[in-house]
């Protein structure tokens, strides 16, 4: 799945960056590397962008480049 | 000069320099311009990196009898060179090479600024690390190993509070004492692994017998790192190119084995390193607090509640930008136009100058200064509140709020502001897309202001509604506007598929906390904005002002306006609106004058279509004392009013919106001239051709060029045109 599918208030592990590039490395100095824990905290009134939590700031981006973030959902233990 | 700061004396000399550069570098959101205000205040310089439209901030200072220049660097999350921020930072630090860098970290933040820390200490430079927001992160019950940062970094780590002045002080010895001992530099190395290591040391060996790379400036290691990266950027520019085949030999099986992960490679270490540093040195308390921003944004980025909050939001500071600034504007309107125009007239007749001095005086040159003045309250005023949500935090809310209908026709959620502003006046407008990081995005949304019907067009509408569309005049005057802003739209669609194809938008943004701006940081930002139109802006204007009084009063003496150069010219173009409907020698000249300022039309058409009967009434002169009285007054009149617009928000008129005075003359002139099919075409051409020069002025001075002054320029006037000739023609075609 994708960052884009993960609901909010949910969180995942990103697994794999399907951009190359300007675009990439931009995420990459955001904090958007594999193996980071990832949260979905909101949605944009219009449905777009969202806003995720990540490193410990909150960060916005368009669904179009959630789309290219794979993650893998962390189911909670409650 | 002094002699220790001849080039003859190099490092080996263990003098110390008596001039010292500090750069200062960070992450945006980390308080780098509070900090720099608070070291600098008001002896910060102002001024744009040559070349682009990025903001360079710099101060020169003594500090403990060593002269000091300070740098501010672009705010960055990384060394890489994507961005022009980036570009402007990294370049500035490898080719001036200060003597130390003070870099401001946000203590709330650690990790990701760490990152960018890590990439800042590879250059070499003795670096000392200002951890700012001490104060917010020991609130959230953060508690910070300086000493055990310090160690491990290998560079000085002092605590900061730049809101409160605190730790500025021992921020500024021990840089200055970290220049003077930079041969005890150690910083730490960031291991890659064997691989990139390899390729690294590789890399290095061959460079070393090679010291014309920019003379030894760079530490081969950081120049080998970027090879290895990829870093096209840095190989070229710093003079490696003809090093390239090393680089591809040395990474080849590097590639082969990462591929396009070999970035992400080194990403990674680097933020593994700035995790684990995190670790060690950084306590959080057990449960993280559902914090206050977090409280906040639960409102204001509500669903439901989101946009009506943003649009209350943008409609307060709408009206208080324009209606704070609009008194002081009529203010300074009307001390220009009478005492100090009356003063400059008696000292004329005095020196007994001849009638041209005098008129190009008064029309030219006064005129001009105060056409430069009453821009200058609402760009403080714009300038203000762009601040205030900037610092606050709640700009970069807009913009989420904002972004997916901006983003539909090629703009960024921030484009929406200066949009906004528009409506009250272009020139502030376009300044207020500094708020926009990407050029590109910068350049849309300013090519767009324009096509935002301004308080000066009003007039315009006011007089010709008045006169044909009397009956509804609400519904034609919402109808412009309209127009203009579906044109924007179709523009902005347009200019997304053609200037700026290609040019990827992208909107990957922090929401910074909520922060309480500081009262020195907004005056600061609003009066270097200020000055700065009036100086770079400010001469353009006057210059402008002076070339079209020539326009309108040469050749000297001429009988009627269809006699001067504008008149004349008037007559040559008429032609090209015949097709509008509107092809006479008055309405065209009053289309020209109306560059200076769109409300300029109104007072033309009155010049040109009721010719002057006699003689003004020449008023009573009022004595030097009566007028500082009246200029003291009007100004205590204007606080007041400006005062209580903040109160009273509805019924009140933004700039310029009241009918002119004395224009029943005008209205039975042109009731007979145009039809109400060529008023509303003529109206339409009003809103859409060229904005006032002033805009164009702010243009070049915000982007640093022409070119998108110039653009405008062109795609207005034909705009326009196309948009007039179809409201004219289709609306004679159907019998209107």
């Amino acid at each position: 799945m994708t960052l884009a599918d993960l609901k909010t208030g949910k969180s995942g592990i990103i697994v794999k960056i399907n951009v190359s590039g300007a675009l990439k490395r931009r995420l990459m100095d955001m904090g958007v590397v594999t193996g980071t824990d990832v949260i979905v905290e909101k949605v944009a009134p219009l449905g777009d962008p969202i806003e995720v939590r990540i490193k410990s700031y909150a960060l916005s981006l368009r669904l179009g480049e959630a789309r290219q973030i794979e993650v893998e959902e962390i189911k909670n233990h409650e | 000069m002094n002699k220790q700061n001849t080039p003859f004396v190099n490092q080996e000399l263990k003098a110390e320099k008596n001039d010292l550069t500090i750069a200062v570098a960070g992450n945006p959101n980390s308080g780098k311009s509070t900090l720099i205000n608070a070291i600098a205040g008001s002896r910060l310089q102002v001024g744009n990196w040559p070349g682009v439209t990025v903001e360079k901030k710099s101060a020169s200072f003594d500090f403990q009898g060593r002269k000091i220049t300070l740098v501010d660097l672009p705010g960055t999350y990384s060394m890489s060179p994507y961005t022009q921020e980036e570009v402007i930072a990294r370049d500035y630090l490898v080719r001036e090479k200060p003597d130390v860098i003070i870099n401001v970290v946000d203590a709330t933040n650690l990790e990701r600024n760490l990152y960018f820390s890590l990439q800042l200490l590879e250059l070499g430079i003795p670096l000392v690390m200002a951890l700012n927001m001490h104060d917010e992160a020991a609130g959230k019950g953060f508690r910070i190993d300086e000493e055990k940062m310090a160690s491990i970094l290998g560079c000085a780590v002092i605590p900061t509070v730049a809101t409160k002045g605190e730790g500025i002080g021992r921020l500024m010895e021990t840089a200055v004492a970290f220049a003077d001992a930079s041969e005890a530099h150690r910083p730490v190395v960031i291991s890659y692994g064997d691989d990139i290591e390899k390729a690294a040391l590789a890399i290095e060996k061959s460079l070393k017998d090679h010291p014309d790379i920019l003379a030894g400036h760079l530490p081969l290691r950081w120049m080998a790192l970027k090879m290895i990266e990829g870093d096209a950027r840095a190989i070229e520019n710093y003079k490696a190119g003809q090093y390239a085949a090393v680089a591809e030999n040395a990474t080849r099986h590097l590639r082969s084995a990462h591929g396009e992960d070999l970035e992400a490679l080194m990403a990674d270490t680097r933020y593994g390193l700035a995790a684990g540093l995190t670790r060690e040195a950084l306590q959080k308390p057990e449960k993280r607090k559902r914090e206050l921003t977090e409280r906040i944004d639960a409102v204001i980025l509500n669903r439901y509640a989101g946009i009506p909050i943003f649009l209350l939001a943008m409609w307060l500071m709408f009206k208080l930008t324009f209606d704070i600034a609009g008194p002081f504007t009529d203010w300074l309107d009307g001390v220009i136009g009478g005492p100090l125009s009356r003063w400059a007239e008696v000292f004329l007749t005095a020196i007994s100058a001849p009638e041209w001095i005098t008129s190009l005086v008064m029309e030219g040159i006064i005129a001009g200064v105060g056409a430069v003045l009453v821009f200058l309250p609402p760009i403080f005023a714009m300038m203000f509140f762009i601040t205030l949500l900037e610092a606050s935090g709640y700009m970069a809310r807009a913009a989420f709020v904002m972004d997916r209908m901006m983003h539909a026709i090629g703009l960024h959620g921030k484009s929406f502001i200066p949009l906004l502003l528009g409506f009250g006046c272009n020139v502030p407008a376009v300044y207020a897309t500094r708020t926009l990081e990407n050029q590109r995005d910068k350049a849309l949304t300013a090519l767009l202001i324009p096509l935002m019907s301004c308080g000066a067009r009003l007039p315009v509408y006011v007089i010709f509604t008045g006169v044909f569309f009397a009956a509804y005049a609400g519904t034609v005057l919402w109808s412009l506007y309209i127009l203009g802003i579906v044109l924007a739209v179709l523009m902005g669609l347009l200019f997304k598929k053609t200037l700026f194809r290609g040019e990827a938008p992208v909107f990957i943004m922090e929401l910074p906390p909520y922060r309480m701006p500081t009262a020195k940081n907004l005056m600061i930002h609003t009066w270097e904005k200020g000055k700065h139109y009036l100086i770079k802006a400010g001469t353009w204007i006057l210059a402008i002002s002076v070339f079209v009084w020539f326009g309108l009063n040469m050749p000297w003496g001429v009988e009627s306006k269809k006699d001067s150069y504008l008149g004349k010219t008037g007559q040559i173009i008429a032609p090209v609106f015949a097709p509008l409907g509107f092809g006479t020698w008055e309405a065209a000249s009053s289309l020209l004058t109306g560059v200076v300022a769109k409300e300029i039309v109104v007072s033309t058409m009155s010049e040109v279509y009721v010719p002057e009967t006699g003689e003004e009434q020449q008023e009573e002169s009022p004595s030097l004392g009566e007028d500082f009285k009246e200029i003291a007054v009007s100004f205590a009149g204007a606080f007041g009013e400006a005062g209580k617009n903040v109160f009273s928000t509805f019924g009140i008129a933004t700039m310029s919106a009241e009918e002119e005075e004395g224009t029943t003359g005008l209205k039975t002139a042109i009731a007979k001239v145009f039809t109400p099919l060529s008023a509303y075409a003529f109206m339409a051409f009003v809103l859409l051709y060229l904005p006032c020069f002033i805009v164009l002025v702010a243009m070049r001075d915000e982007f640093g060029t022409w070119k998108w002054a110039g653009v405008t320029i062109i795609y207005q006037s034909v705009l326009a045109w196309v948009v007039a000739f179809i409201i004219y023609q289709g609306g004679s075609l159907i019998g209107l």
